[in-house]
């Protein structure tokens, strides 16, 4: 099992969205996942995605950093409009077969290729992508040790908001010890590329770096659980050193997406989010 | 404060223990997600052989430890591809509930399977057959069309994925843990 | 020292057997520590050491299971009936591993979390914080995240942690395994700082030698969970087992000039040449033999992370050589190796292997020249079995042959690990952490390597058993030649016959020990620790310039003290 960079990298370091509240970026990206999960309808999803790609902006990641990450999001992106649109016959939001402006069908499957599947397929990228951006600062844009904090102070219950914490805390080192297993059973002769005999073949193989790796990790945790309890982890009502208010500006922010995710839920239930096929489209197909 | 859970009345209990295997098998989930492979001969099933780790941490530790494994794990495993944190939060929900059912089922079947090694092998089984149910709020949230899609575009992959690489690999990882649990605790 | 006003902590007549154990780990232990002492604790692997620390700071009996008679009085009041929470506030536990210990993501983080978890006041936690990073000396590791420093930084964090709950009593667990000397003698001075002002500090450390620089009061001296020895440092030096704690060389000098005959288990043959090899088909240090060299490096660069590691390494290992590489942290000891096996590809410059470039070569061609031993065995442990274990790598390469059962039962043999009951059935990960060392060791002979290469052979043993696995390894048949890297100068000096000092990547020096360790800067230079044995071997060399364990340096002296040869050499008491 190979391992991306896993590294918590603070990339937005100092930027405005960086001096937010740390609260502020997880209840700004809920609010607009909530808002963009109500809409089909292309012009407001570019009204959303303007949103979003300003937010994203804000937080000054460099994009030398993070093109892996962005081309797995199109990958995926991808993927799931493919399988979704093309492999399971094109069904989409209450069309039927014959309201289709079909331009043609795929050999083999039959699936029609529409004005109405083309612009499922826009409005999907325009769905995934600004959640996608939105989530990034979360990512790069936070600094490490107040993911703790700011759970926490969401009213998530101390000790899981610490276990978050310590998540992070675990990333880089158990990242490492994977690498080092890795290593170890290379020296072996052992490759986990290598053509195992079928499919249940190959997640067997991945024993040999999953096992150590965790048996480790479990046994090392011993030491861990002694270093907490004896300093009265768990024993009481905890502080967080980290101080987190919400200034003027974070709740500027906060009011403008809860408007938003407001005024798309009205046009929502209003039934002006729907699926918008453009005229043009429309009139290439039949 | 009592070694593991097999000795625990309460299989809710949550001890400094708790949070840090909680926390170990959710960063090893996160780190090791991105390496999944497709089933040969069909399109949108995946095997993510690290997967495994939920109903195993589930299993081994106990209801709130196979939950947070998946739900935070899988969380975290989107935040570093990229994907983002809350993008999936179902399916991170779906993960999560995949390790607390495979946790109670462990429990439920104390009784009736007395080989622990099977034992984990129908748990993690249960817990994915049914976690996962929760996927189907796809629907819902737009990414699936209607149950028919949502069941045949997300929930029977995932299920068929995860059923595979947890029925070898848990097995796997508890025999191998169950010698050294004896050896080590307090 | 204040150490005559009411006692701390009083240990009165402790027993304790883990739930799991079918021994006790701690037998009858009595003793009792003032404001402002300093304990040593001293004793092999297993003694009990850790055991009387989880004692001392209360997780036996609240997180420990097992019978426990006799108590454990902490201020007057007994552990059992207190509070973990409330102990935590009197006593502070530094850990064996600090990166274990470390729960924080950052500094600051770390440093706080033991207050937040009492629920101080946020101003409170500040201005601790500020006192602890001036007293700790870590002000310039501000805010930097903790999985980025060296071992050694992590130790001085995580010993600041410890500081900030202001207990009276501080128990540190083996503090030394990861620190080079200058680390190590800051650590030790701030301890030593806390005692004088009016802290009790028990310190755990079979390195005696080294924690001597602390001046503790008494030395505690343990030997399966038993009292051997309890009182001050002189009476110790005289009745420690040199074998199973590292104690000064003058120390052991004294104590064979007292008792000739002393009989110590490390020095059974009284004059081992260091890596005497028990098969004469294996023999080493044979230079007529010195045609291709089996590990070449011409002007070798690697980068990693943006960093570069390896800056122009050139230079050649002979095939029949016993070769020790030490240097500082981080200097690029690990990474040398690792480009030998193809692990990391260089950048520039070229490796080579019996003459052939490495480059066209994979990892597991390598893996049949060099036998690579990782430094923590546990961390490739896998298998059901043993058996399977050992037939892992062979069977990838399709070298487990008709006879898979001969070559893993030859493979335990060579590394005396046959002798072990039911040994091929058992699951890896249960053995011991020594076992598993040799395991680890066998695994890599059953490829058939010519050399091996050894990453921190003596980590995490004791000095007894650290000797013991480097002779064993020595006297393994079939094998031309050993490389290891590792931090423990003694061992180093002693098994090798060539030392290459590396500095930032690049070699500071290279050549037999006796040159190589004979420039007294250049040593310190390198963070390398001066130890008594090394100044009393340099003050005394042999004819053939090889260094000795400290044993038989000692019978040799003393035997020529009899004959009235040679005077002692100064410098070395
Ligand atoms: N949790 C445990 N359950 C059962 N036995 C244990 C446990 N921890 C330690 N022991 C046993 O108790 C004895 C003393 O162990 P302890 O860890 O105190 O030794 P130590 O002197 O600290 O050794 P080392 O120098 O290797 O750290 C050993 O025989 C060990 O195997
Ligand atoms: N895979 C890697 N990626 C990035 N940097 C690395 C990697 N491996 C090692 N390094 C860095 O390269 C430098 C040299 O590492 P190396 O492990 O060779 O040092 P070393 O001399 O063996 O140190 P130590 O005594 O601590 O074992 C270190 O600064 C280390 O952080
Ligand atoms: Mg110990
Ligand atoms: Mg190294």
């Amino acid at each position: 099992m190979p391992t991306v960079r896993v590294t918590p990298r603070y990339l937005g370091r100092g930027s405005w969205l960086a001096r937010r509240d740390p609260r502020l970026l997880v209840i700004s990206l809920a609010l607009f996942v909530l808002a963009v999960v109500q809409v089909w309808d292309l012009r407001i999803l570019a009204l959303l995605g303007l949103v979003a790609y300003l937010y994203y902006r804000s937080a000054r990641i460099p994009f030398r950093e993070v093109r892996g990450n962005w081309a797995y999001v199109l990958f995926f992106v991808t993927f799931i409009i493919v399988v979704n649109t093309i492999l399971t016959g094109g069904e989409l939001r209450g069309y039927t077969d014959e309201q289709l402006h079909v331009y043609f069908r795929l050999p083999l499957l039959g699936t029609p290729i529409s004005a109405e599947s083309l612009t499922y397929a826009a409005a999907q990228y325009m769905r995934f992508i600004p959640m996608a951006a939105m989530g990034f600062p979360i990512a790069f844009a936070v600094a490490p040790a107040d993911i703790g904090p700011a759970f926490a102070r969401l009213g998530v219950p101390d000790r899981f908001a610490y276990a978050l914490d310590l998540t992070y805390r675990f990333v880089p080192s158990l990242a490492a010890d994977m690498r080092t297993t890795i290593d170890a059973q290379r020296v072996r002769g052992y490759d986990w590329e290598r053509e195992g005999r079928g499919p249940v073949g190959k997640v067997k193989r991945v024993a040999p770096l999953m096992v150590p790796v965790t048996v480790n990790a479990i046994v090392g945790a011993e030491d861990t659980i002694d270093a907490m309890d004896l300093r009265a982890f768990g024993t009481g009502p905890r502080t967080w050193l980290r101080h987190l208010a919400f200034d003027a500006t974070d709740r500027l922010v906060l009011a403008g997406f809860a408007v938003l995710l407001g005024i798309v839920t009205v046009l929502s239930q209003t039934g002006h989010t729907e699926l918008w096929v453009p005229e043009l489209l429309q009139r290439l197909g039949s | 404060m009592t070694a593991l859970m097999y000795d625990r009345e309460n299989p809710w209990e949550v001890t400094t223990r708790t949070i840090v295997y909680a926390a170990i098998g959710a960063a090893l989930y996160a780190i090791t997600a991105q390496f999944q492979f497709p089933l040969p001969g069909t399109a949108n099933v995946f095997l993510r052989p690290s997967f495994a780790l939920v109903p195993f941490f589930g299993f081994a530790f106990g209801p709130i430890v196979g939950l947070f494994v998946g739900l935070v794990g899988n969380a975290i495993a989107d935040q570093i591809s990229g994907w983002g944190l809350l993008t999936s939060w179902n399916w991170s929900l779906a993960n999560g509930l995949a390790g607390l059912i495979a946790g109670l089922a462990g429990y439920w079947l104390a009784g009736g399977i007395r080989n622990r090694v099977a034992r984990s092998a129908v748990a993690a089984a249960i817990g994915v057959v049914i976690g996962f149910l929760f996927v189907l709020t796809d629907i819902w949230l737009g990414t699936a069309e209607d149950i028919g899609v949502a069941m045949v575009d997300n929930y029977i992959p995932v299920v068929i994925g995860n059923l595979i690489v947890s029925v070898i690999l848990v097995p796997i990882l508890v025999a191998a843990w169950e010698p050294v649990r004896e050896s080590i605790g307090r | 020292m204040a150490a005559s006003s009411a006692p701390l902590v009083e240990v009165d007549g402790l027993t304790f057997r883990y739930r799991r154990a079918a021994e006790p780990a701690l037998r009858d232990l009595s003793l009792s520590i003032g404001p402002g002492e300093v304990l040593l604790v001293a004793g092999p692997s297993g003694c009990g050491k850790s055991t009387l620390i989880r004692a001392l700071n209360g997780l036996i009996p609240h997180a420990y299971r097992g019978e426990r008679t006799g108590t454990v009085r902490i201020d007057g009041r007994d552990t059992a009936e207190m509070k973990l929470r409330d102990i935590s506030l009197l006593v502070g536990t530094v850990l064996q591993d600090p990166t274990r210990q470390i729960v924080g993501s950052t500094v600051e983080a770390e440093l706080a979390f033991g207050p937040e978890n009492l629920g101080l006041p946020r101003g409170e936690i500040l201005e601790r914080l500020d006192a602890v990073r001036t007293r700790a000396g870590i002000e310039q590791l501000a805010g930097r995240e903790t999985a980025e420093l060296s071992s050694g930084e992590q130790q001085l964090v995580a010993v600041a942690g410890i500081l900030m709950m202001r207990p009276s009593l501080y128990v540190v667990d083996e503090p030394l395994a990861n620190l080079d000397p200058a680390t190590a003698a800051r650590l030790l001075s701030m301890l030593r700082r806390l005692a004088d002002e009016g802290s009790a500090v028990v310190i755990v450390e079979h390195r005696v030698e080294e924690a001597l620089e602390l001046e503790p009061d008494r030395i505690l001296y343990l030997d399966e969970g038993r009292t051997r020895y309890l009182g001050p440092v002189a009476g110790f030096l005289r009745v420690a087992d040199p074998a199973a704690v590292k104690l000064p060389f003058g120390a052991v000098l004294d104590r064979i000039r007292a008792d000739p005959g002393l009989s110590l288990p490390a020095a059974s043959d009284p004059d081992p040449p260091a890596t005497a090899s028990a098969d004469p088909a294996g023999p080493r240090r044979d230079p007529a033999r010195a045609s291709t060299p089996r590990l070449a490096y011409d002007g070798v660069r690697v980068r990693l992370d943006g960093r570069e590691v390896l800056r122009g390494l050139s230079t050649s290992l002979g095939a029949r050589e016993v070769v020790a590489v030490l240097g500082p942290n981080g200097s690029g000891k690990t990474t040398m190796f690792r480009t030998a096996i193809g692990l990391v590809r260089p950048d520039a410059g070229e490796v080579s292997v019996d003459g052939q470039p490495a480059a066209g070569r994979t990892v597991a061609e390598l893996a049949r020249v060099f036998g690579y031993v990782f430094q923590s065995p546990s961390q490739m442990l896998f298998a059901r079995t043993v058996r399977e274990e050992l037939l892992f790598g062979p069977r990838n390469l399709d070298l487990a042959g008709e006879d898979p059962d001969r070559l893993a039962s030859d493979a335990l043999h060579r590394v005396s690990l046959s002798a072990e009951p039911e040994i091929m059935e058992r699951p890896p990960l249960t053995l011991s952490f020594g076992q598993q060392k040799r395991l680890a060791l066998a695994v890599a002979l059953a490829l058939q390597p010519r050399t091996l290469i050894l990453d921190e052979p003596s980590a995490g043993q004791d000095h007894r058993t650290a000797e013991r696995f480097m002779r064993e390894v020595a006297a393994i048949p079939g094998l031309d030649g050993i490389y290891l890297v590792t931090h423990d100068v003694d061992l180093a000096l002693t098994h090798a016959d060539r030392i290459i000092l590396l500095g930032g990547g690049q070699i500071v020096a290279d050549g037999p020990p006796s040159e190589v360790a004979a420039d007294a800067e250049r040593w310190a230079a390198c963070n390398l620790r001066r130890t008594s044995l090394m100044a009393a071997n340099l003050a005394r060399q042999r004819p053939d310039r090889r260094f000795v364990e400290a044993t038989a340096l000692a019978r040799r002296i003393v035997e020529e003290e009899n004959r009235g040869g040679s005077v002692v050499p100064p410098g070395i008491e």
